[in-house]
């Protein structure tokens, strides 16, 4: 059950670490929205490596951030495969003939079925992954003999490649800087910092407070219920109920199992804690004195001050035309 | 002076179960009063009605003087504090330090003395170097001692303790039997309830509920040795209590004594 470990708060002392929540907050949506507007490859390049910078001086380790990109990893090439393969915009890079044959797709039905049977023995998946789409379509083109049953071409053209590349470094981009926010930043903090950026909001009617409040108590709850959920596998379990293999019907039954007792619990417990919240005084909406206090310093202006230059650089850059 | 005071009040939920009847019952200022009673006997009910979780649907509740309404509740919560049963569904914050100042942000006490009495109430319980623990890091007994921490810090007059050790070991019960002391000793006014009687031994006063009645209320001592109406409401004496009941009405050899404490040992 600990196995959610993207992005948790790992404590260290970088000027990342004495930058106050808020100016986190906002310079990351700064830079996002910079990193979007962005049209040049080189000043994408340039922006990859400002990203690199803040790594390396914030003392973050890079295995940590690849860790948050991991699950995205598939998503990511799925998007650049899809983008280089469809996309038929502009100058035609590359372009490689394709012969359908019977012969040569049997082979490739024959690699695609082997691959779905190894795939779990091996470690690079993803590589094996690459490595039998690439093979198939080298078939495509190299072994044209037999019954021919279609013709077609596998080609890359100049768009295609250039939004792909976009899109992959903006995402790596984002990632990595969300990461970084939630590695530097207690929970507790984000989570004032946020209180605090969205107190404007009470014009709309949008209690921030209360919003913050609740935040705070599901990052409270949620290790325990994942403990109760445990334990209930666990009583389950010894039942007889087993939460490794099966058929759907018996995963249909293992989650069922495991919801019902929890939601019953789940309930008893929100109901415990706003009694318990109510007789300590708190009325929703009513004005309290916080134990935490947000400080901004001399750090905060000049971060800020760099990220706004970095924004309004981007906007000139794009009116400018460069 | 009385600090509580209940008149007839009558509490039914769903308009089926009758959880209260009828009962009245009076707590002074600076007392320790013991609410006794078997499971379902009305206890939580009755507490919660003190603090106005529910509205009671016949009779008064006044704390030091003021009556319980819609318009009071507020107010008297400031007065009255409460521990509840299971110490993990009443940690509010994501740090020890968190939880004892919820209440105090609520009550809009200036930071600088929150810190202070913080600090000075998480020592008092002897959780002072958990403080930015968080609620995983810590065992059922020092959740309640945290919970107990966030009621002291609020200085309630009257402290409610609704089985407040009833999941805990015997070393984390007896812990919090010495606050309870402490509170009465500082002139706090302290209701606990239980079932057991080893927590009802040191208050001034026992009120014992059955079936959501009032069967006897009286000096501590007097209730503790009062087999009969302990009995009537499943209650048991306390051990040695009934090892004294059981030899008061025989003339035994030692052999018949060895016996007779051989079976209470058995009977549990
Ligand atoms: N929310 C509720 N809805 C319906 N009935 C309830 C509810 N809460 C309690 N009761 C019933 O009211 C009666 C008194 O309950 P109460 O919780 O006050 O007892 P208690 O003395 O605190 O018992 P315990 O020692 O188990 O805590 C019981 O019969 C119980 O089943
Ligand atoms: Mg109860």
């Amino acid at each position: 059950m600990n196995r959610i470990v993207i992005g948790r708060y790992i404590p260290g002392n970088s000027f990342l670490y004495r930058m106050d929540p808020r100016t986190k907050l906002i310079a990351m949506i700064l830079l996002m929205v910079s990193v979007f507007l962005i049209q040049s490859f080189i000043h994408m390049l340039v922006a990859l490596l400002l990203v690199a910078l803040l790594l390396v001086f914030g003392g973050i380790s890079v295995k940590r951030v690849y860790l948050g990109l991991r699950p995205l990893v598939f998503l990511l090439i799925f998007t650049f495969l899809f983008q280089v393969l469809f996309n038929r915009q502009g100058d035609l890079l590359y372009s490689l003939e394709l012969h359908y044959t019977v012969l040569n797709l049997s082979i490739a039905m024959a690699l695609v079925i082997m691959w779905g049977f190894t795939k779990r023995f091996l470690r690079f998946r993803l590589l094996y992954f690459l490595a039998t789409v690439a093979g198939v379509f080298l078939l495509f083109h190299y072994l044209p003999f037999g019954i021919v049953l279609g013709e077609g071409t596998f080609s890359v053209y100049e768009q295609g490649l250039s939004t792909a590349f976009f899109i992959m470094v903006r995402l790596v981009i984002i990632i990595t800087l969300s990461t970084i926010l939630t590695i530097t930043t207690k929970p507790t903090d984000l989570n004032l910092g946020l209180e605090s950026i969205l107190r404007p909001l009470r014009i709309l009617r949008i209690n921030a407070e209360e919003i913050a409040m609740i935040i705070a108590i599901s990052l409270r709850y949620i290790p325990t219920l994942l403990d109760e959920a445990n334990k209930i596998m666990l009583a389950q379990a010894s039942r007889g109920v087993d939460f490794q293999e099966g058929k759907l019907k018996d995963k249909v039954i293992q989650v069922v199992s495991l919801l019902v007792p929890m939601f019953i619990i789940s309930f008893q417990r929100s109901d415990d804690l706003a009694n318990a919240m109510e007789t300590r005084s708190f009325v929703p909406g009513q004005k309290r004195t916080r134990l935490h206090i947000l400080h901004w310093s001399g750090l905060d202006t000049t971060a800020l001050a760099f990220t706004c230059a970095a924004l309004i650089g981007v906007i000139l850059l794009r009116v400018v035309g460069w | 002076m009385n600090m509580i005071d209940i008149e007839n009040l009558s509490f039914t939920y769903g308009g089926k179960v009758e959880a209260l009847k009828n009962v009245s019952l009076c707590v002074k200022k600076g007392e320790w009063v013991t609410i006794l009673g078997h499971n379902g006997s009305g206890k939580s009910t009755l507490a919660k009605l003190i603090v106005g979780l529910l509205k009671p649907q016949k009779g008064t509740i006044r704390v030091d003087g003021v009556e319980l309404s819609e318009r009071t509740v507020h107010d008297i919560r400031k007065k009255v504090g409460i521990v509840f049963q299971n110490p993990d569904n009443q940690f509010v914050g994501v740090t020890v330090r968190d939880d004892i100042a919820f209440g105090l942000e609520n009550l809009r006490i200036p930071r600088e003395e929150m810190i202070e009495r913080i600090e000075h109430y998480a020592k008092r319980v002897d959780m002072y170097s958990y403080l930015n623990k968080e609620p995983q890091a810590l065992s059922g007994g020092q959740k309640q001692r945290v919970a107990i921490a966030g009621i002291l810090a609020m200085r309630t007059e009257v402290i409610i303790f609704d089985e407040a050790t009833s999941m805990l070991d015997p070393d984390g019960r007896k812990r919090i039997l010495s606050y309870m002391r402490k509170l009465r000793d500082d002139g706090v006014t302290v209701v606990t309830i239980t079932h057991d009687m080893r927590e009802a031994v040191q208050s001034d006063r026992i009120v014992v509920l059955k079936d959501g009645e009032i069967l006897k209320a009286d000096k501590s001592e007097d209730v503790l040795k009062d087999k009969e109406t302990l009995e009537k409401s499943n209650l048991e004496l306390l051990l040695p209590l009934e090892v004294l009941h059981g030899l008061e009405h025989k003339k035994s050899t030692n052999e018949e004594i060895k016996e007779f404490l051989w079976q209470l040992s058995l009977n549990g």
